[in-house]
């Protein structure tokens, strides 16, 4: 009984680290940006949508759609305020230019965080959630919510790997991530292309957020987090690749999941951390990594 | 050329600075006296970041695992064994340097934003550390420490501005030293350090250690002048984002620069703290827009004018 | 009695990268109060030896001795601290120290404890500073000061380490007549020092009046070895330089039908990269159809004229198509617009498949007319059919460049720029290539501006031939007269 509920639970957790990983890993593989205001940014849409289904009546679609909007907008301020800004600067040095953007992704979650904190205060909140109600899946009482985002999230991934893969747009971003200059040299501007990976990266954001409103709910404390938890993924599958980190994100899904049954929900996020040490000093690149 | 780096403007304005300093508790409040006394402290570990920084190209991200390190373990032997307070602070210091040799290895090893994620997880592993092994370190509420350096805001001001002033001047005397300048060239240029016979990882390790010492000694201090530690004021991310901020604010590369930038940061932040919620985030827009549209700092755009003179 | 032994000594020297060997058995020796010019084209293996010299890389066989002493796979400190020195043919001063500071560096002695500034080495840097003739900027920074003073610093600081053994590399570039000039006295000076001086370059021109004696590499290995006249006028070294004899198939200017508005024209064009002047003046002219090959050793400022044609670098001077100026269009649009370049580096989607490569290069065009022109290209070069779902990254090297070719050409484009394609390949892929260009020449209208070092592989091609040589236009003309009257510089 408990192995089907941590088989479930687990895979449901993982599905949502496994998308806000997704998103991580896209933004580095592409633009080498290592954006730390991710966790911030999924928490915004998580209480906009809150704010909009519950506190406005919106309903809960609309209410989840206007969360994965303000996600958008909120990457896309990201990429135009902090990122372009740096990227063009010429007060700071080339070698210096990654930890200015760090450092101001970092602050830029703050304020987010921050701000979120003022306006909503930093109690925890659940999203009025899609779908209600508990099904029976081999012998264990779940939630439907977490069948749903389970279900959303690989939806979501797939949808990706439609666009990348089928489509001309899609693939312009893949060998954008393999070599930009190439990109130019056929007449592609990358400008738009990464103004379009910004994008698609506050889209997926928002949707991880949302789904984890709904399943777990959140509060501005969150985001710290959430950013720690997806760079812990994303290294660990290494860096720039989205495969490794959707496997990575099972690991550290389960791996979490079998602690808090098994030893205890305080003790949770420790294997990871282990694991994440472990791969740190024996392969940096991490399990599939490219950089 | 001694004599002459001895009386060159910075520490000529930097005694003169230190001097004034030292008077302020003749007619400035006890909580005015508090706060610059954490802000001096503050000011050592954004100096020993810039050492790392700024001279030897290692972007540490996680400045507060060293300075967790020194405060903690300091705290801790104190808690359970009250041996004389000297012994705690050493071997705070111990285990910040330790700290700091674990640090350095892999960052010896690895390129890019490897080495800056490997200071980040390790400041997630102190804190989950520090709140698992609760019996231990007070967890999440925090440790309290029974011993006190001294009870008296003017001591304690004394004795963190002196410090400071100390830790200022050999780092600086450092950076300026043909050590100083071997570090400058493994960091800018490892490559040509090597062809010009230096041993570019022993000088990076050592520059670690140093950074090390310099954070447990100040985090140390810190411990038993707060008479508590706790993950909010020693370990979590924030903190170490603070410390970068006043390094960067005040001028990256400059080690004074860094003092100014603590004091600067701690003055915002109380100056706001009335505001509650909202005081972080200005605090955070505030460096934002510095990081963005002065990246140069405070000391670094005085330096840049001179330059162009 | 026996001659002294040799300061360095290098024999049987081989290294191997994957499967492609870089420099097999190399053996060459330098004594003291020599100098020996190490020559060859890119791709020769040259630097790959003066890596291994330094500790760099570690060679897979053969022995590199200093002063007797053995160093191979030694870290470079420690060789560099038995006292051999390097120059570096880019310079790298620290920026953020003064003149004074970066010489004093060459001073030091690797200790960590060293925390009082000494006034002997300050002397000893001023002292130096005198030799190279930068005393009057010795407390300024890198960034204010004129390339030639930067190339100063460097052998500053090789003078200051005070090695038995120095290594310089590509001394001249970006110099003037005159900076060459005192550069060259510098040099003979360290030789007059007794110490040994190991020249790497290019060609033999630039250092023939320096050195002793020349030993000339190519793919690898020794062609030549003896003194300058011996080795200009030895066989093979003739022709890697200037081709053997060669069918040249010209169409005079005449025969282009824009005479009046060539369809790519170059006026003055000047680019500033580093510092350095990369280009100089330039000016040179492509008609529609033409086929006309820019030549010139590795340097030169072929790659960085093509990527001031391709709007990927900032410059001075017009560069119009057809008349209208091609500046402030972005890359991406000038590319689209039918300037598309097959760069030096070729910039490959290494995990994307061959067939994806193609279909990136024909995005703009409908999917009918993207897999005929697949289906031409295949024709053209039948390898890359048999390879289509291969990554890019897996392929050899002549066939990740005949892609890049490829996946330029399916961009349809009115000119097509080839920076040097046959850079690293083996004759039997070069001729692959070349056969493709030759039919690319005759049943189709396209023009061609093609970059090269490889002098043989080019003139067959080309209908005009300019010679580019250290950023300038230093000769232009009909290939059949090439040899006669532009070899002698070029060697």
């Amino acid at each position: 009984m408990l192995f089907w509920q941590i088989l479930i639970d687990g895979f449901a957790i993982s599905s949502l680290y496994a998308l806000g990983a997704t998103g991580f890993t896209l933004i580095f593989g592409v633009t080498g940006v290592l954006n730390l205001s991710h966790g911030a940014i999924m928490v915004a849409a998580a209480v906009a949508a809150w704010a909009a289904s519950g506190n406005f009546g919106a309903g809960a679609y609309v209410g989840a759609v206007f969360g994965v909007v303000v996600a958008l907008l909120l990457a896309l301020a990201t990429y135009y305020l902090i990122v372009r800004r740096l990227q063009l600067s010429r007060a700071v040095r080339e070698e210096e230019k990654e930890i200015f953007i760090l450092t101001a992704t970092l602050l830029w979650g703050i304020m987010i965080q921050e701000a979120i904190a003022y306006l909503f205060t930093n109690n925890a909140k659940t999203v009025l959630p899609i779908v209600d109600g508990v099904v029976t899946i081999l012998g264990v009482r779940t939630p439907a919510n977490e069948i749903f985002t389970a279900f959303v999230c690989w939806a979501t991934i797939g949808a990706l790997w439609l666009f990348v893969n089928r489509t001309l747009a899609g693939k312009a971003v893949l060998a954008a991530s393999m070599n930009p200059r190439g990109v130019t040299l056929l007449g592609i501007e990358l400008s738009t292309v990464y103004v379009g990976v910004w994008a698609i990266y506050g889209a997926l954001a928002g949707v991880a957020g949302v789904l984890l409103g709904m399943f777990l709910g959140v509060s501005s404390y969150s985001a710290g987090p959430l950013t720690a938890s997806a760079f812990s993924i994303v290294v660990l599958g290494g860096l720039g690749s989205v495969s490794g980190s959707l496997i990575a994100a099972y690991v550290v899904g389960y791996l979490e999941t079998l602690t808090a049954y098994l030893i205890s929900p305080a003790y949770r996020a420790i294997p990871a951390l282990l694991l994440l040490v472990a791969v740190m000093y024996v392969r940096p690149r991490g399990l599939l990594g490219r950089r | 050329m001694l004599r002459r780096a001895l009386v060159s403007p910075p520490v000529l304005i930097s005694l003169i600075v230190v001097l004034l300093a030292a008077t302020l508790p003749l007619y400035v409040s006890g909580y005015v006296l508090g706060l610059l006394t954490i802000a001096y402290y503050f000011g050592v570990f954004s100096m020993a970041w810039d050492l790392l920084f700024g001279f030897a190209n290692e972007v540490n991200f996680g400045p507060s695992f060293l300075i967790g390190l020194g405060a903690y373990t300091a705290g801790i032997l104190d808690n359970l064994y009250q041996p004389p307070i000297a012994l705690c602070i050493a071997a705070g210091v111990l285990a910040s340097m330790i700290g700091g040799l674990v640090l350095a290895l892999p960052a010896l090893r690895v390129r890019g934003p490897y080495f800056g994620l490997t200071t980040l997880v390790a400041v997630l592993m102190l804190q989950n550390f520090v709140v698992v092994a609760a019996s231990l370190t007070g967890g999440e509420i925090g440790l309290t420490i029974p011993d006190v350096i001294s009870i008296d805001d003017k001591v304690n001001y004394w004795i963190a501005l002196g410090f400071m002033a100390v830790s200022g001047a050999i780092l600086y005397g450092l950076t300026r030293s043909p050590v100083g300048l071997i570090l400058q060239a493994s960091g800018q240029d490892p490559v040509q350090a090597g062809a010009l016979g230096f041993n570019v990882t022993k000088h990076k390790l050592a520059a670690f250690l140093v950074s090390a010492f310099f954070s447990g000694l100040a985090g140390a201090l810190m411990a038993f002048y707060l008479g508590t530690a706790s993950v909010g004021t020693f370990i979590d991310v924030t903190v170490g984002v603070q410390v970068i901020i006043g390094a960067v604010l005040g001028g990256r590369r400059t080690i004074l620069g860094a003092v100014l930038g603590a004091v600067f940061l701690v003055a915002l932040g109380e100056t706001l703290r009335p505001l509650g919620d909202l005081a972080t985030f200005i605090v955070s827009a505030v460096a934002l827009i510095v990081v963005l549209f002065f990246p140069a700092g405070l000391l670094g755009m005085v330096k840049g004018a001179r330059e162009a003179t | 009695m026996s001659a002294p032994a040799a300061k360095l000594e290098v024999s049987g020297l081989q290294k191997r990268f994957g499967g492609l060997t870089a420099v097999r058995d190399v053996s060459f020796s330098v004594h003291a109060g020599e100098i020996l010019g190490l020559i060859g084209p890119n791709g020769s293996g040259k630097s790959t030896v003066m890596k291994s010299i330094l500790g760099v890389e570690r060679p897979d066989a053969g022995s590199v001795r200093v002063d007797a002493r053995e160093v191979a796979g030694w870290p470079p400190h420690r060789i560099a601290q038995l006292g051999v020195g390097m120059v570096f043919q880019h310079s790298r001063p620290l920026h953020r120290q003064t003149v004074l500071e970066n010489i004093l560096l060459g001073l030091l002695p690797d200790r960590l404890l060293d925390l009082l500034p000494r006034a002997a080495a300050n002397a000893r840097a001023r002292a130096i500073a005198e030799r190279v003739g930068l005393t009057g900027v010795l407390n300024r920074r890198p960034a204010t000061l004129p390339f030639a003073d930067l190339r100063k610093i460097e052998i500053a600081k090789a003078i200051a380490r005070d090695p038995q053994v120095v290594l310089i590399d590509e001394p001249f570039a970006g110099l003037t007549a005159r900076e060459t000039a005192s550069f060259a006295k510098l040099i003979t000076e360290m030789r007059d020092d007794g110490r040994a001086v190991l020249i790497v370059d290019h060609n033999v021109k630039s250092m023939s009046a320096l050195v002793d004696r020349v030993y000339a590499m190519n793919v690898g290995e020794k062609i030549a070895e003896g003194t300058v006249a011996e080795v200009m006028a030895n066989e093979t070294v003739r022709k890697v330089y200037l081709g053997g004899a060669l069918t040249t198939a010209a169409r005079p200017e005449a025969a282009f039908a824009d005479a009046q508005t060539p369809f790519l024209e170059i006026e003055n064009l000047s680019v500033v990269y580093d510092k350095a002047q990369a280009l100089e003046g330039v000016s040179l002219h492509v008609h529609e159809g033409e086929f006309v090959a820019v030549v010139g050793l590795n340097g030169a400022g072929k790659t960085t004229l093509f990527n001031a044609v391709s709007g990927l670098v900032p410059y001075a001077g017009d560069i119009r198509r057809q008349g209208k100026p091609l500046r402030g269009r972005t890359a991406a649009m000038i590319a689209r617009e039918g300037i598309v370049q097959s760069p030096e580096g070729r910039e490959l989607f290494g995990l994307m498949t061959v067939g994806e490569n193609l279909d990136m290069g024909g995005h703009g065009l409908g999917d009918k007319e993207r897999g005929e022109r697949r289906e031409w290209l295949f024709n053209l070069f039948p390898i890359l059919k048999e390879r289509q779902r291969q990554t890019a990254a897996t392929l050899s090297g002549g066939e990740q460049q005949m892609l890049t070719i490829a996946r330029a050409l399916m961009m349809k484009p009115d000119l097509l720029i080839l920076d040097e394609p046959t850079l690293g390949l083996a004759p039997v892929v070069m001729e692959q290539i070349s056969k493709a260009l030759e039919r690319l020449r005759q049943t189709t209208e396209i023009t061609v501006l093609l970059g090269e070092q490889n002098v043989t592989f080019a003139l067959p091609h080309a209908d005009r031939v300019y010679v580019l040589e250290h950023g300038r236009i230093v000769w232009e003309g009909d290939p059949s007269r090439f040899a006669a009257e532009a070899g002698a510089m070029y060697l």
